[in-house]
């Protein structure tokens, strides 16, 4: 109505500009979108697959120590480890740990080599690991230990040994070639055991660095507000002067005048205070504290570093890929990939040949397109299904590269056959009756004329059939197994990245580990699209110039 | 004309494809080392005819044939028949130039590549006698190894030629070799077809009645799958015996 009373000329033009605006908007808006979304989606698992950032849940300060009480931590120099635990470090001398491979990833055996606690050194050494119970003569060394009769001879053997470790004064540690040493994390925040009770199913939260500082700087008052019972908060300020609160300092923690009328002077009264003062919170040593029996603090926060490094690449999985890295995995994934291939272009290819080439287009040949399509959209774990019965069981080809790979190829002969069908068929007729004309017969035509120039299609086809296999995850464990070790045979258990990443997150083993394989998986894959793409380039450009 | 026994002895020849008839009781003689223009308006069986010559019909599964085709005196529909050599000998030029999507020196090298030549040396010689006789070698000479999708039309219809010529074949049947050309390149075949029957046999099916007139000794003319009048290409055109070719000739349908 509107418009025909103000209809000028051209107006109804400019409104069909303005609605092919609108659509051209729409239309370019989609494809941005979609061109953000993949963006996004590969963004996001390559800086998944880089950088780990996980939140970390400790009883410790990141703060860590490079001479603890005047001692080293010393390692052979190859070892890359850039900070311990307490616990861990504990654990090194009480037989938690035979290896390294959880500790720093790895392969070595764990020889924990301690000065004789007989000398002054070891003594010392003794003290400083077992505090207490090496005062009330129960130190409890690990069967693992090693003694060396002083520091330096402890330290020769660490230099010779990868895989050693030992605790020397630091003053004997400098300087001392082919060692590195080890900077150590001990310092937790004590709590009273008020301070920990459950109140009405709620319990105290993990702290954070700024909760830290506002407990022990008097900003928080009451435990309520941390989720804790409703208890004023008493910070409680190290000895002064002590190695304890030296430590604090350079660990960043500051205190307010002393809240309590007689500030403890030594260690053992000032832990006995927290244990005794209700609501009391202080800075401690992980191991004096757990001697003691107070309870720590659980503290949150982001640990971030690299995930996907080279070595990671070039070593095998250890502990269920949890650590080390996955060499065995890619080179699985590559066998399983080739021979694949060798059963299925060959195959798909002939039957593509036979399809297009010599049956009779009748029922038959519709019944078997009708065929090649359904099984194309079939999902793969049936072919799992099948292969699991059929090639393992039936057969007894037993879980292996073998049956994989045979599983693999019917799920993608289908997409084979199709797209090196109807590669074949836009061969211009002209040419196979070009090449029949010379004299040739038909089997040489197919194979002189038809399928080189039909190769771009085929290839094509084989790389998306790949990108399918090499994504397949299910099936692959009916048929394939799980050995994340290099498969030794056609009849080897052997695991591809896929499953890989499957099983590291189902399984809860890594899950950083099992963005870094799929980061992993991601490049392979998209290394195949541009080898391929650069293959037909090349052929076009060949047939073209 | 030499007095010569025929190459091609074609004598009651029936075609269908499925249950239309294409080609009528075709009787008619090819002499040798002369050109034959077969002319006609579209769809009259001229290029079914040229195909039955080489057999290249047998790709239709729905073709049947009766009647006899004597190549040298055999019968080519015979069952012993080996269609392998009678191609070899009976080579085909197509309407589009269909060069192989492959170098020009593989596309020569092809047909005596499929019959068992793999000396290289010998390979090099045919591939250039055949670009010669084709009167393409100069314009190619130095992009033998180059992909013959880049040549021009009428390259790549020489070229063809050319790869025809390789196999030394006796007869060459050409199906509108030029109709996808531009004047110049046609000249260029034409020229090409004077030079090629002193050595070969050529039958040539043209849609152009000025070619069949320059370049043919002999002409068929078709009409809906019966082979009208079959004269000299000069008696044929001045002096039509038949009312239908007249018609044709002098333009009143076509």
């Amino acid at each position: 109505m509107r418009k025909a009373t103000t209809s000028r000329p051209g107006s109804r033009h400019r409104a069909a500009m303005r609605r092919q605006g609108i659509a051209f908007g729409m239309i370019r808006g989609f494809s941005f979108m979609t061109i953000a979304l993949l963006g996004l989606i590969l963004g996001f698992i390559l800086w998944k697959g880089f950088r780990y950032s996980n939140i970390d849940r400790s009883t410790l300060l990141p703060h860590a120590e490079a001479s603890p009480d005047g001692l080293v931590l010393a390692v052979h120099g190859d070892q890359d480890m850039p900070g311990i635990d307490w616990e861990e470090l504990y654990g090194m001398y009480t037989d938690e740990y035979i290896n390294w491979s959880k500790l720093d990833q790895s392969d070595f055996d764990l020889v924990p080599v301690a000065v004789d606690p007989l000398t002054e050194d070891g003594a010392r050494v003794e003290a400083f690991l077992f505090g207490s119970e090496a005062e009330g003569g129960f130190p409890l060394w690990g069967g693992l230990v090693e003694y060396a009769g002083s520091a330096e001879a402890a330290l020769k053997v660490v230099a010779e040994r990868q895989g050693a470790v030992t605790i020397v004064p630091a003053a004997a540690a400098k300087a001392f070639p082919g060692i590195k040493t080890v900077p150590v994390r001990r310092l937790a925040i004590a709590m009273n055991q008020d301070a920990t009770e459950f109140v009405d199913e709620s319990y105290l939260e993990d702290l954070t660095a700024q909760n830290i500082r506002d407990l022990l700087g008097g900003r928080i008052t009451n435990w309520k507000k941390l989720g804790g019972p409703d208890l004023s908060v008493v910070p409680m300020a190290p000895p002064m002067g002590s190695a304890l609160a030296a430590e604090a300092g350079r660990a960043g923690l500051t205190y307010p005048r002393p809240t309590v009328p007689q500030p403890a002077t030594d260690m053992a009264s000032y832990l006995a205070d927290i244990a005794g003062t209700s609501g009391a919170v202080g800075v401690a040593y992980a191991g004096d504290a757990t001697l003691a029996g107070i309870p720590l603090a659980w503290m949150t926060r982001v640990k971030t570093g690299w995930n996907l490094t080279l070595r990671y690449l070039l070593e095998p999985p250890r502990l269920s890929g949890k650590t080390g890295g996955i060499s065995s995995i890619i080179a699985n994934t590559f066998f399983m990939l080739l021979l694949t291939l060798a059963f299925a272009a060959p195959l798909g290819v002939a039957a593509a040949v036979y399809l297009v080439e010599y049956a009779r287009q009748g029922k038959l040949l519709k019944l078997l397109r009708l065929g090649t399509e359904t099984l194309a959209g079939i999902p793969s774990i049936i072919f799992g299904l099948f292969g699991f019965l059929f090639f393992v069981n039936i057969l007894h080809f037993g879980f292996g590269l073998l049956s994989g790979s045979l599983t693999l190829t019917l799920m993608i002969l289908p997409t084979i056959i199709r797209t090196s069908e109807e590669a074949m068929k836009s061969v211009p007729r002209s040419l196979r009756e070009g090449s029949l004309a010379l004299g040739a017969t038909k089997l040489q035509t197919i194979f002189r004329v038809v399928i080189p120039a039909s190769s771009p299609g085929i290839l094509t086809g084989l790389i998306l059939a790949i990108g399918r296999a090499v994504g397949e995850t299910a099936a692959l464990l009916f048929t394939m197994g799980s050995d994340y070790n290099m498969a030794r045979g056609l009849f080897s258990s052997a695991r591809g990245l896929s499953a890989h990443v499957y099983l590291l997150f189902a399984e809860g083993i890594s899950f950083d580990k099992a963005f870094s394989t799929a980061t992993v998986l991601v490049v392979v894959v998209l290394l195949f699209n541009f080898a391929a793409k650069r293959v037909i380039g090349r052929m076009h450009r060949q047939a073209a110039a | 004309m030499q007095q010569s026994p025929p190459k091609f002895s074609i004598s009651d020849l029936n075609l269908w494809y499925g249950t239309s008839q294409a080609l009528k009781d075709i009787t008619v003689d090819i002499e040798e080392r002369s050109v034959t223009a077969l002319i006609g308006p579209s769809g009259c069986g001229k290029s079914t005819f040229l195909r039955t010559l080489n057999r290249l019909n047998d790709l239709i599964s729905s073709v049947r044939v009766e009647g006899s085709v004597l190549y040298e005196g055999a019968d080519i529909y015979a069952p012993d028949t080996d269609v392998i050599d009678l191609r070899k000998r009976v080579g085909m030029v197509f309407q589009k130039p269909n060069p192989f999507p492959m170098s020009l020196y593989d596309n020569i090298a092809y047909g005596p590549r499929v019959h068992g030549i793999r000396d290289k040396a010998t390979l090099d010689d045919i591939v250039e006698r055949s670009l010669v006789q084709a009167a393409l070698f100069d314009e190619v000479k130095d992009r033998l190894q180059t992909s013959a999708l880049g040549l021009s039309g009428g390259q790549q219809q020489r070229l063809c030629i050319a790869r025809v010529l390789a196999v030394e074949p006796d007869v060459v049947l050409m199906d509108e070799p030029t109709s996808a050309l531009d004047p110049i390149s046609t000249a260029k075949i034409e020229n090409l077809l004077e030079e090629l029957k002193k050595q070969y046999t050529i039958v040539i099916v043209t849609h152009n009645m000025q070619q069949a007139g320059r370049v043919s000794d002999k002409t068929a003319y078709f009409f809906l799958g019966e082979l009208v009048e079959y004269a000299g290409t000069k008696e044929l055109f001045f002096n039509p015996r038949d009312k239908r070719t007249e018609n044709y000739i002098s333009g009143r349908f076509g």
